[in-house]
């Protein structure tokens, strides 16, 4: 039965191209092409030569043809630079942090369509940092906390929110206002995660009013850590398809993604990022907590900005 | 074309049969028979009806739009704010440390109380679960207690006084009250307070992590579990352990089970935990043992330390409380308010 093995991907054309008949997928088979894939790293005038041997050359060829136009067609549109600018300023705002020297320091926030990483050793304010811009984008829109420390508290959120100078009386209600456009679910595994970041794919598609603006990931490291390292190489891949995944939200639907990862000790006790140099690669903007023992000042360190020089640094507190 | 099948929750190796099959997306699953797809990648039948079972978890997943929510199961922080308004927190039995603490230890957070040997730890685990078991009708929880033993430092008699301690300050606040409201019947009785602490006793690092793993169903079947303690949590990491990347491993998958159980069962998780010296900036810090990447594994943390003569917490991490410190002391009794400020707690 070899000739019937790991044919699935080419089956599952036939439905679809009659061209790619059993007969087709046999011939195929036969020289260790099993999926479109396959057909890419043949020797494809090779493949049209003994395809010509054959008593149903035509048909065949005309399979591979097939074949050829189904890789084709897998290729995206193409945008010029005035196009992606034309996106840039139409739909990648820049989103408020709510506290104005970060602001300031980030020529204005977060950027839709980024990666945002914070890292920090424990209590460097990572959480407070993301609380606080939580509370800041929800007045304006849709935000989608993820949280794997339990550690999303809508009461800190309210607290930020009342020192906002507003009248006593609308207090209330503002703070209704802004804690009910910030969902909130707890993730403990990264299939979890996978999961999630999937359904909002398919839902942001549908959705139409109170738009989500920004997606918090409290902590990623945390997640990616128990499946990291080892042997075989299925963690990091997991951990990659995770991170490219959240790339691609932020891209195609505009939504600021903030994530936070963790600091270990690195050559001669020196703290760096969690995660590793191929996790690097991928938020687009790498920022730095450190806060100083028992103090409520806090500094922020660019390590990576598509823009801005790394190696500045802003301080800044939290009320 | 995306790599749809890394979602899946399957075995590596079935995802490399699968890959290498060419079956890399989420629809190519959709209409293959089980038969089809165990010939097609030489595994037993039920395996492959164990992936399309996944697969269509995770399709039934995406096509969810009907619902309005944006992600299924997921809350709004207003919903939340009131949820924790209602919830109940597990007292000190000090008021000072209550108070720092907004009301108690928190359930559905995982918080680690850090101290140098000897401050009083161990106190606190005994003091928490005796103090979860105080009825409702007296402000508490009404409910009962796991204790996770690595050290053997578990003192049952010390929790037996602990727990005769706690019903006599019950039956004094019976009194005071009965002058003014409907009698509440003190019913429980020390030993019943026992009952109520079931007791792990862990003598490996495999059997904390066994242990850890089957909380989910011991729970499952005793519900008014609403605190667990796991006294320390790190002692079986810190010997024995040569491959620290497996080391690291271990801890956060075991860091993140501890948070699923605290959320889901809405019960409060307390790991006790030993400090250690560590050199930086040119000088020696006190901080908490098992390094930076298990510093990230509680949600709050509370550091217990000396300031002369007397004892005091510290909140070193808290996503909603301020930093603070407070006094307290270890009494006969148990956990109590410092000595010198009791005068001003009975005042108030």
């Amino acid at each position: 039965m070899i000739s019937l093995r790991e044919m699935a991907p080419l089956k599952s054309l036939e439905r679809e191209f009659a061209i790619i008949d059993s007969n087709f997928q046999q011939f195929c088979a036969s020289h260790g092409l099993f999926s479109v894939g396959d057909f890419l790293i043949q020797d494809l005038c090779v493949l049209v030569a003994l395809a010509e041997q054959h008593p149903t050359s035509e048909r065949l060829k005309e399979g591979i043809t097939q074949v050829l136009s189904i890789i084709d067609s897998q290729h995206q549109p193409w945008f010029n630079g005035m196009d992606l600018l034309e996106d840039a300023q139409q739909n990648k705002h820049i989103l408020s942090t709510g506290c104005e020297r970060i602001d300031m320091f980030l020529q204005g926030g977060l950027r839709e369509g980024h990666v945002t990483e914070l890292v920090g050793p424990s209590s460097s304010y990572k959480t407070q940092v993301c609380l606080q811009v939580a509370s800041n984008v929800a007045k304006m829109g849709g935000v989608v906390f993820l949280d794997t420390g339990n550690s999303f508290s809508p009461k800190r959120i309210a607290q930020f929110l009342i020192s906002d100078p507003a009248g006593k009386e609308s207090d209330r209600k503002i703070i209704q206002k802004v804690l009910a456009s910030i969902v909130c679910f707890s993730v403990f595994d990264i299939f979890t995660l996978l999961d999630v970041l999937h359904q909002l794919k398919s839902n942001l598609k549908y959705q139409t009013c109170g738009q989500v603006r920004l997606l918090i990931v409290d902590s990623i490291s945390s997640l990616i850590t128990p499946v990291l390292g080892g042997s075989g190489s299925h963690g990091h891949a997991l951990m990659i398809s995770a991170g490219s995944f959240l790339k691609r939200l932020a891209h195609e639907h505009n939504l600021a993604v903030l994530v936070t990862n963790h600091m270990v000790g690195g050559e001669g006790g020196v703290l760096k990022p969690a995660l590793g140099e191929s996790w690097k690669s991928i938020p687009h903007v790498r920022l730095q907590l450190s806060r100083e023992h028992g103090s409520n000042l806090c500094s922020m360190c660019i390590l990576t900005h598509p823009y801005m020089g790394s190696g500045k640094a802003v301080k800044f507190s939290i009320s | 074309m995306d790599m749809e099948v890394w979602r899946l929750r399957i075995s590596a190796t079935q995802r490399g049969k699968l890959i290498s099959a060419g079956y890399t997306s989420l629809s190519s699953l959709s209409s293959v028979s089980p038969s089809d797809l165990a010939r097609d990648l030489q595994i037993s039948e039920n395996d492959a009806s164990e992936i399309l079972k996944a697969a269509s978890h995770c399709g039934r997943l995406d096509n969810s739009d009907q619902s309005h929510a944006i992600v299924t199961g997921a809350q709004t922080a207003w919903d939340m704010l009131h949820e924790e308004d209602l919830s109940r927190r597990i007292t000190t039995s000090c008021a000072d440390l209550d108070n720092i603490l907004g009301g108690g230890i928190n359930c559905k957070e995982v918080t680690e109380i850090g101290g140098v040997p000897g401050i009083g730890k161990t106190q606190f685990g005994i003091q928490l679960a005796v103090n979860v078991q105080i009825p409702v009708d007296f402000g508490g929880l009404g409910g009962k207690a796991i204790y996770i033993d690595t050290e053997g430092s578990f003192m049952v008699e010390r929790a037996l006084q602990i727990a005769e301690s706690c019903v006599e300050d019950m039956l004094e606040y019976q009194e005071f009250v009965r002058k003014k409201f409907q009698a509440c019947q003190v019913q429980m009785q020390p030993k019943d307070f026992l009952k109520n602490i079931f007791y792990f006793r862990v003598c490996s690092y495999t059997e904390q992590i066994a242990v850890i793993n089957y909380l989910e169903k011991f729970i499952s079947e005793h519900k008014d579990v609403k605190v667990v303690i796991v006294d320390s949590v790190t002692f079986h990491f810190r010997q024995d352990f040569d491959d620290m990347a497996l080391r690291t491993r271990l801890l956060s998958g075991l860091a993140l089970k501890l948070m699923k159980l605290a959320k889901n069962c809405s019960l409060a998780v307390v790991l006790l935990n030993q400090v250690t010296t560590k050199y930086s900036d040119g000088s020696f810090h006190l901080t908490l043992a098992l390094g930076d990447s298990w510093s990230h594994a509680c949600t709050n943390r509370v550091i217990l330390y000396w300031n002369g003569n007397e004892r005091y917490a510290y909140i070193d991490k808290s996503p909603s409380l301020r930093s603070a410190s407070a006094p307290y002391s270890v009494t006969g009794k148990g956990i109590r308010g410092s000595a010198s400020n009791s005068k001003r707690i009975k005042m108030t």
